[in-house]
């Protein structure tokens, strides 16, 4: 009885985490997604900026755009916070404070730095994102493996031993029966 | 004009696949072999030797020169050098940057209008930074920290320090004889007309918090206040650059498609005709010394882009885009 209550419970966990890795499944598969299609945009806007910046360095000189990129004073602040998906933790980056290009930036870096700007939400969603699929992926391996072995493995051993008592249960009242027939049928034969 | 550097050259050099390659090719030129061994960024340090060697050349022809002609020359170029150390200066001090790395990014030359770099770097704030001009040439940079306060920001003092060293220019233009000031003043106008128009143009992105045109434009040449202000008023730039005279129309069309490091190229490349034309105009005396010193600030300029571009590892052809010479 105990085992067979015990065997419930795991089948009921087992449903549990088939439906737990059909969500992360789906969540994958959206994340992937919008990898692909965001990733190819980030690069074409990385080359973009990249170029910005080369022509920044070209034109002006390192020592100037050094010189110019550090009055900068309001800097990226960022803050990196857990979200979670069905259990899973994955890092959820809060932007606290963009930093402001004001005038002090000549034109051509003013021009670059702004390309830059632009680029940098996308980069940090990007990674976020794919914070996230990695750990649903890794997730849903070990979801997909508990779940095999628990339909593969221990769900029909235990079946086997249940079975195993059963049948052995079953063997013992047919012996017990025989048994008190023939000790019926012994009395009976007596009393004549 | 022997030892500068020619056109082919100059795309020679731009080519080299890398920076070892760059270094083994500049060494059969006037440049020598110069070394890149350095605890720090080999770029940075390579532009502090395109510089000393431009700062030789000039010092050389300087002492050659007749008096009026190297007193000009001087404080021509050590005016200039001076105006970028104190914006470097400034802008350090600004944004508390340490005193080493402030001084480390100062051009090596002797300081020319102030005692010293160290004592102004040293001051406790950018404030205190420019109140240390007062008694010197640029004490009337001091005045412009009213408008720096009023709106958090240093481009009212780097404003005043353009000026201010344009001003100067133009007054010691006053030493050369009327015929050789002509090619002086083109290069000096062209340039400050373009920068103006740089700045208005950026103004635009700022329009809700744009500050007035009289103030960040106290003096205009070719481009007039009337038109810097409708650049900045006008949504598309176009009709304004092509409403500009030559050669501004053309120097500015890479505007249209956001391009501004090409436009100081053009603007190199202008500078650079200028001194051609002047030269060819007048081919002795003070013309072919200051085209002789603009080619080869051009030539320097165009180098420390190449030192960079190969020390990052950027291909031939997206470095000779913005160089002044080969093109």
């Amino acid at each position: 009885m105990e085992m067979k209550r015990r065997i419930g419970f795991i089948e009921r966990g087992t449903e549990f985490l088939k439906l737990k890795r059909d969500h992360l499944a789906k969540e994958l598969t959206t994340s992937i997604d919008i990898l692909k299609g965001r990733r190819g945009r980030l690069l074409e806007e990385l080359r973009v900026a990249y170029r910005a910046v080369t022509a920044a360095y070209i034109s002006l000189g390192p020592t100037e755009v050094q010189s110019q990129a550090k009055s900068i004073k309001s800097r990226l602040e960022l803050e990196v916070l857990p979200r979670s998906v069905m259990g899973v933790r994955y890092p959820y980056i809060k932007v606290e404070k963009q930093p402001k290009i004001t005038g002090e930036l000549d034109i051509t870096l003013s021009e670059a730095a702004e390309k830059v700007l632009s680029v940098l939400d996308d980069i940090l969603q990007l990674a976020e994102y794919e914070s996230r699929a990695e750990r649903i992926a890794d997730e849903l391996g070990k979801t997909n493996r508990k779940v095999n072995a628990l339909e593969n493995t221990i769900i029909p051993s235990y079946r086997g031993i249940i079975k195993f008592i059963e049948d052995k249960l079953d063997e013992e009242s047919l012996e017990e029966l025989v048994r008190m027939k023939l000790i019926g049928g012994a009395l009976a034969r007596r009393r004549e | 004009m022997a030892d500068l550097l020619t056109p082919e050259q100059m795309r020679t050099l731009a080519q080299q696949e890398t920076l070892e390659g760059f270094v083994e090719q500049l060494a059969g030129t006037s440049y020598g072999r110069i070394s890149t061994e350095t605890d720090g960024d080999v770029s940075l340090a390579l532009e502090k030797v395109f510089y000393q060697k431009f700062i030789e050349r000039m010092m050389g022809i300087v002492d050659l020169a007749p008096t009026n002609i190297g007193d000009f020359l001087q404080s021509y170029y050590y005016l200039r050098f001076e105006a970028i150390n104190l914006k470097r200066i400034i802008r350090g001090k600004y944004s508390g940057l340490p005193t080493s790395q402030i001084i480390e990014s100062l051009i090596p030359i002797t300081p020319y209008r102030v005692e010293s770099y160290e004592e102004i770097v040293g001051a406790e704030t950018f404030q205190d930074a420019v109140r240390r001009l007062e008694g010197t040439q640029y004490e009337p940079l001091v005045s412009s920290l009213e408008l720096s306060e009023k709106y958090d920001a240093l481009w009212p003092v780097e404003i005043a320090l353009n000026y201010l060293s344009a001003r100067v220019v133009f007054k010691s233009l006053e030493r050369l004889p009327q015929s050789d000031r002509g090619l002086v003043r083109r290069i000096v106008q062209a340039e400050a007309d373009v920068e103006n128009f740089l700045v208005a143009a950026k103004q635009r992105s700022a329009r809700e918090k744009a500050h007035s045109p009289e103030e960040m434009f106290p003096t205009t040449y070719g481009i007039s206040l009337d038109m810097l202000r409708e650049a900045i008023e006008a949504d598309d730039l176009t009709a304004v650059i092509q409403g500009l005279n030559p050669p501004y129309n053309e120097i500015l069309t890479p505007l249209y498609e956001g391009d501004v490091a090409l436009i100081r190229s053009r603007l190199r490349q202008h500078v650079y005709d200028i001194a051609r034309r002047g030269r060819a105009a007048n081919d002795f005396g003070f013309n072919v010394i200051m085209a002789y010193l603009v080619f080869s600030e051009i030539e320097k300029d165009d180098l420390v882009g190449i030192a960079w571009g190969k020390t990052q590892g950027i291909a031939a052809e997206d470095i000779l885009k913005y160089l002044a010479i080969p093109n």
